[in-house]
């Protein structure tokens, strides 16, 4: 009995508390009730190895800091500029940008942001003006002040207006200026490298929480986010480097997000109900890259490369049936691009494909003097066989990229190239073509990708010498990319660009492969991702379904 | 007893010596790390300061001597790719997840080996002993990340969650990578007790000790067992020593934080000095572990004499 009148008594107060609550508003998505106290759990390859944005933005470590960084230029999902830490830009004048600010933005700990952080920001860029913040030296992924030397100095015209001026006109500093992301001013002067890498502080939506190297990153919303807050309270990346493994803990409910699924598996998990597979063409560009340097320009052995003639270049273009390796190879999850600007960089103009035609192939070959195969098919010219020396960074780019260096030298010895694989580490690639030691008949594949928006970021390969550049413009090329640099007016400049990029693919100075798409396999809970063109995942506007 | 410590201390340290100078020289004939450090338009000159910054531009003895001055104070240099100490670095991944997991996975191996290797002796050509052989032989040739995979699409995904598919912290965590790595060790280690319990079984003092009336178990586990472990015991210190020096494959499939993975990220990174460290403490391990198991000798059989 007295059980009873316990229970009915617990009864009436819970009813009564549950009346004085009030109707409970459950958060939606979709028609979906979300849960905004989850947490999302992305299975990731790799770790970061630093979270200060001036130590490097690679494809991994980008991923991990513009979850806590902002910049002052934004992009949607399509790889196209929005406003970000800047509400707009413009040039003032051929030789100034102007770009207004934000209001209300604070960083994590609280540090406002303005036009101080952003002069303070531009000094570590271009490593200037260090003494006033007591910063001895900065490391430097790029180093801006060689790499755009015409930016000469910027100033603030109000707490919420910077304005940059160039010593002559550059079209898009708004891209490479507005894409780094910016550090807080005080913090970092306080706390130098090590407090940004160890405990980074930023503008963006999330927050790090803990960091366990080699194991997971854990992120909280950023309650004071100057946009709309996260759906979700908790955001952990979390490393498992097996693709095979990965995919297991989304089947098991272990993560909930999984990042660079394989092509394979992408297909077999886009027809399980539980699961939503999504992909993005990336700006991940891959090549071969071939010694077309002249001996009396650069440092290249006292003999000009094998591959300077624009015709054989072309020719081993039409000789790789790209579409094969892209269907074969990539079960369509990747993409062929004739230009030389990725397709989702700003100022990408289609160009005609190169077709796969192995008599043109020959014939261009002909045309350039290789013509006498031996017994063996190989092509000879004076004596010399066409051969083609490809140094292959095994084992780093993954598998798929491995099997079509694999194909692609079987394509080429279809059409009489003779084609001496060389597998090495990539630091050893890198140290031989940072040194000009390619040997006279040597190539490399390799992929390259692109922190910027615009399509300079790829034209530039071929101005000077830097590691990936080869085959240095020609001067009509030169001078044409030159005008690209110089054209402010976007409508003239874009119709630049677009006939450089025209003449660059009849000019080949690589073997194009393909570009990569990235695939991503969610669980069905995760409401409204979008994968980007960019080498980041973006969560903001994403939700989990209770 | 006390000259075969100090001598086989003097022989570790000679021995740590001859591994770490190998190393020092063998990773700066892989190439050179400041590549890694500058990005593509670096001129000659910011690549040499970069050098000088590491120290590389020195001559190679001057470079080592101050390598081998700094190795007593466990100072290994700073992580090229981390910017942080390189032996910090080492004994964060060694302790404790390498540690654990090397321990589980020998404990396992260890103790399950024993009554698997005895029962198969025991019942030689019957079916516990064809069993016993088999499973023996699957475990061996099984590749680990394989087996690992299995285990997780087993006891993650088709037991829905039983045991975590990745990770590290808890003793849940901790059971699918230990069986994993336990399972070649364990497969060799029983196929070892039981040659060794064979081949003592017909020795007299095991005919002895039965005509005397002692109990079976007694026999098997007190005077054949001891004298049949000395091949297990070595067996057994060595695979240890392997699964502390970081086992890359089991920590890659099951995404555990440990020291191989780091050592295997350090190694195309061309991360001289967390190279450096990894392999010291893998040459402090087995010496240490190679000692212990020499002790453990004198023990388990009276019969040798630590002089």
């Amino acid at each position: 009995m007295r059980a009873t009148v316990w229970k009915t008594t617990w009864r009436l107060v819970a009813a009564f508390l549950a009346l004085a609550a009030g109707p409970s508003e459950a958060q939606t998505v979709d028609g979906a009730v979300i849960d905004p106290d989850a947490e999302l759990v992305v299975a990731v390859p790799d770790d970061t190895t630093n979270m200060d944005p001036r130590i490097g933005m690679g494809s991994t470590r980008s991923n991990y800091i513009r979850q806590v960084f902002e910049s002052l230029v934004d992009v949607d999902a399509q790889g196209r500029p929005m406003p970000g830490l800047a509400l707009s830009w413009k040039p003032v004048g051929d030789l100034t940008w102007e770009f207004i600010l934000r209001r209300g933005v604070t960083f994590h700990n609280g540090e406002a942001f303005n036009a101080d952080t952003v002069l303070f920001n531009l000094d570590r860029m271009f490593r200037k003006n260090l003494d006033r913040w007591g910063i001895k030296d900065v490391a430097a992924g790029t180093s801006f002040e060689k790499v755009y030397p015409t930016v000469a100095r910027w100033e603030k015209t109000g707490d919420y207006t910077v304005r940059i001026h160039t010593s002559e006109p550059v079209p898009n500093l708004w891209d490479f200026i507005g894409r780094e992301p910016l550090v807080p001013r005080e913090y970092t002067a306080k706390n130098g490298v090590e407090g940004l890498n160890e405990r980074p502080v930023g503008t963006g939506p999330w927050k790090m929480a803990a960091w366990k190297r080699g194991d997971s990153m854990r992120f909280e919303r950023y309650e004071g986010y100057w946009g709309p807050p996260p759906l979700f309270k908790r955001l952990r990346f979390q490393v498992i480097p097996e693709a095979g493994a990965r995919l297991a803990a989304l089947r098991a409910g272990q993560v909930t997000l999984v990042d660079a699924v394989p092509p394979l598996d992408a297909g077999v998990l886009g027809r399980e109900p539980a699961f939503k597979v999504s992909s993005s063409v990336q700006k991940i560009y891959c090549r071969i890259y071939l010694n077309a340097r002249p001996k009396d320009k650069f440092d290249s052995g006292g003999k000009d490369g094998l591959f300077t003639d624009p015709r054989v270049r072309l020719a081993l273009n039409y000789a790789v049936n790209k579409e094969g390796i892209v269907q074969k190879i990539f079960h369509g999850y990747a993409q062929a691009n004739a230009s030389p600007v990725s397709t989702v960089s700003n100022g990408y103009a289609a160009q005609e494909p190169y077709a796969y035609d192995v008599k043109r192939a020959r014939a261009l070959l002909a045309e350039a003097g290789w013509k006498d195969a031996g017994a063996d098919g190989v092509l000879r010219k004076d004596g010399e066989t066409l051969t083609l020396q490809l140094l292959f960074p095994a084992k780093h780019y993954g598998q798929a990229f491995d099997e079509t260096t694999a194909a692609v030298a079987e394509m080429l010895k279809a059409v009489g190239v003779q084609v001496v694989i060389k597998p090495i580490d990539f630091g050893t690639l890198l140290q031989t073509v940072t040194k000009g030691t390619l040997p006279y008949n040597g190539g490399f594949s390799s992929c390259r990708t692109s922190n910027n928006l615009d399509a300079d970021d790829y034209l530039r390969d071929w101005t000077a010498i830097t590691l990936i550049n080869w085959a240095p413009y020609p001067p009509d090329l030169a001078d044409l990319y030159r005008a690209t640099r110089r054209e402010v007016d976007p409508q003239k400049r874009l119709k630049l660009l677009a006939d450089l990029q025209r003449r660059v693919r009849d000019w080949a100075p690589v073997v194009s492969l393909y570009q990569e798409v990235k695939i991503y396999a969610a669980s069905a809970r995760v409401l409204r991702f979008t994968p980007l063109t960019d080498l980041h995942m973006d969560f903001r506007g994403v939700a989990l379904r209770k | 007893m006390s000259s075969f410590l100090v001598r086989r201390l003097l022989h570790g340290i000679v021995v740590v010596w001859g591994v770490v100078t190998a190393v020092f020289f063998l990773v700066r004939l892989t190439g050179d790390p400041v590549v890694f450090l500058v990005d593509q338009s670096a001129t000659r000159e910011e690549i040499e300061h970069t050098r000088r910054l590491l120290g590389l531009d020195r001559p190679m003895h001057e470079q080592y001597l101050a390598f081998l001055l700094a190795v007593p104070r466990g100072d290994f240099g700073t992580s090229i790719r981390e910017k942080r100490p390189a032996m910090g670095l080492v004994l964060e991944r060694f302790w404790p997840a390498t540690v654990e997991l090397a321990l589980a996975a020998a404990v396992l191996s260890t103790l399950l080996a024993v009554p698997l290797g005895v029962v198969a002796a025991t019942h030689k050509d019957r079916t516990a002993d064809h069993l016993s052989r088999i499973a023996s032989l699957l475990l061996q040739s099984m590749p680990g990340f394989w087996l690992g995979l299995l285990l997780i699409l087993l006891f993650a995904v088709e037991l829905h969650g039983l045991l975590p598919a990745y990770g590290a912290g808890t003793w849940r965590h901790l059971i699918l990578p230990a069986v994993a790595l336990a399972a070649a060790p364990l497969a060799q280690n029983a196929r070892l007790v039981r040659a060794g319990m064979l081949e003592v079984q017909q020795q007299d003092y095991v005919r002895t000790a039965r005509a005397k009336g002692a109990r079976e178990y007694v026999v098997l586990y007190r005077h054949a067992l001891k004298n049949a472990a000395i091949p297990f015991i070595t067996a057994a210190g060595l695979s240890l020593g392997f699964m502390l020096s970081g086992t890359i494959i089991i920590e890659t499939v099951f995404a555990w934080p440990g020291l191989g993975r780091l050592i295997v990220q350090a190694v195309p990174g061309r991360d001289f000095p967390v190279i450096q460290a990894g392999v010291f403490v893998f040459a402090l391990i087995f010496v240490v572990l190679n000692l212990a198991v020499d002790l453990l000798y004198a023990v388990v059989d009276p019969r040798v004499r630590l002089s």
